[in-house]
């Protein structure tokens, strides 16, 4: 039988594993699964229901029935796979071993503070991504060059707003207007420009959070999902805004 | 063709004195960031690269460049670029505090603007038919100098602005046949290359994701694919000239 006080502190680690495996891109179900195996692995219940901003979390002890609800905001993080995949290792580890709450929490923090892909490494990746989505959708090997710097000054613009904390929706339109305003230049030279155009934009593309709301709705968290959505929806309509202005600039027209 | 370097002439018949006000204001603010400065220097240097960036921006895409296409579009590109030196000034991101790194090749970017005219004239060109100390390419590298020389942190925006505008002066080597661009791409890839080999250093104490050296190896690589990339089309540019 667990106390009052062991309880809390299972309920304030679940919280912040949960909230941070969904603010880091993870879909609702895989981290209410991974909750209740830790639970699970600590003898008790878990109960989860989340919402775009915030996490509903009850941890009931089964054998006194004794039961803590508390509301946890979720962070804003960067999507990381490779976080997300250790973390849901740690809540298998933790069933498998039947690993005490000291432990877990030591394996967690472990795992939290694994440095972060380089900043640097990620622009030029993105920007190399990018320039070969170029080449998918038929552009020439110019096109693709002015692709790839394009994605630099945005993604770049965007990493530094970011860091100075300017509101999400603002970052994504001045991002892709940046981006698409730098392979605008495409249209003096003699190659596939408006390819050039078109696919400048696509690293703003919100994809995970498109993925994991058609997931949560298919798995019957039709709030999350429907939130999910019409996040994900807003930031492409940010991301037309940005594409829009450069294209009425460069063509006098949006086709 | 025609176009261009007609836009070129009269901007700089027209320009001259300013022109050459403006290459001596720069001198002078150049000199004391090295010899005396301060804080009112760095600030007037900030005020002084954001009045360049509107001056390319207005007088020469705006006012002079009228004829060619998109002109609006590169003025709005290097206003935005004006912005953000302006921004800097007001968030004092970039410290232009002296490096003392690379002071050779900084030093060689600084002269760079006046190399340019002096190219022009070697290709047989002349006045006001040439490129000028105040035209894009040759602020760009003064830009990439100015980086060089006095920023421990350097604005990472800017500095991708300048790599696009580096890989459009190559494009116009390549599609329109002007030589003198060169020099502007032929320096931006070194000092890149500089600018992320300082960065990587500075990683080596912290851990990082991918490691310094493999991060110190994809630079390379990099960095000898786009100069490969750059000697390719300097070798087709010989092609095209040997053929007329």
């Amino acid at each position: 039988m667990k106390t009052r006080h062991e309880l809390t502190e299972i309920l304030d680690f679940i919280a912040e594993y949960a909230t941070y495996l969904l603010g880091s891109g993870v879909h609702t179900s895989r981290a209410i699964r991974n909750s209740q195996r830790i639970g699970e692995a600590l003898g008790v219940d878990i109960q989860l229901s989340s919402f775009q901003r915030s996490t509903i979390l009850t941890v009931r002890d089964d054998e006194s029935g004794e039961a803590i609800t508390r509301v946890v905001k979720i962070p804003s993080l960067p999507i990381s796979f490779e976080r997300n995949s250790d973390l849901s290792a740690l809540s298998w580890d933790a069933l498998d071993e039947r690993l005490p709450l000291a432990e877990i929490r030591r394996r967690y923090a472990l795992l939290i503070e694994k440095p972060r892909i380089d900043p640097i490494f990620v622009l030029v990746t993105v920007g190399l991504a990018n320039a070969s989505f170029c080449r998918l959708f038929g552009g020439d090997w110019t096109a693709m060059a002015i692709v790839f710097t394009s994605t630099l000054v945005g993604f770049a613009a965007k990493q530094r707003m970011q860091a100075h904390g300017v509101n999400h929706f603002l970052i994504f339109i001045i991002a892709a207007f940046m981006a698409s305003l730098c392979a605008s230049s495409a249209l003096r030279f003699d190659c596939t420009a408006e390819t050039a155009l078109a696919t400048s934009v696509l690293f703003l593309v919100p994809g995970v959070p498109l993925i994991n709301g058609v997931i949560d709705i298919v798995e019957g968290h039709i709030l999350i999902g429907c939130s999910r959505l019409i996040n994900a929806l807003l930031l492409i309509i940010c991301i037309a805004i940005g594409l829009a202005a450069t294209l009425l600039m460069v063509k006098d027209s949006l086709l | 063709m025609e176009t261009f370097w007609n836009t070129i002439a009269d901007y700089n018949a027209a320009t001259w004195p300013a022109q050459l006000l403006l290459v001596g204001i720069g001198a002078v603010l150049t000199l004391l960031l090295y010899k005396r400065p301060s804080s009112a220097v760095r600030s007037a240097m900030k005020i002084y690269m954001a009045t360049l960036n509107f001056w390319i921006a207005g007088v020469y895409y705006l006012v002079w460049c009228r004829p060619r296409e998109y002109h609006d579009l590169l003025a709005l590109f290097w206003a935005i670029m004006g912005c953000i030196w302006l921004y800097d000034l007001a968030v004092k991101h970039a410290s232009l505090e002296r490096t003392k790194h690379h002071t050779i090749f900084a030093r060689l970017l600084f002269v760079m603007p006046l190399v340019y005219p002096l190219c022009s004239l070697a290709l047989g060109r002349s006045f006001p038919m040439i490129t000028s100390p105040v035209m894009p390419c040759s602020v760009a590298v003064f830009t990439v100098g100015l980086m060089l020389a006095f920023s421990e942190r350097i604005n990472i925006v800017l500095a991708m602005f300048l790599c696009h505008w580096a890989l459009i002066g190559l494009s116009k080597v390549y599609f329109f046949g002007i030589p003198e661009d060169y020099l502007l791409a032929c320096s931006v890839v070194p000092a890149l290359y500089l600018f992320f080999r300082e960065y990587i250093r500075s990683l080596e104490n912290r851990p990082a994701k991918p490691s310094p050296r493999v991060l110190n190896g994809l630079l390379g690589l990099l960095c000898a694919i786009i100069g490969g990339f750059f000697a390719f089309t300097l070798l087709h540019q010989f092609n095209l000239f040997t053929r007329i």
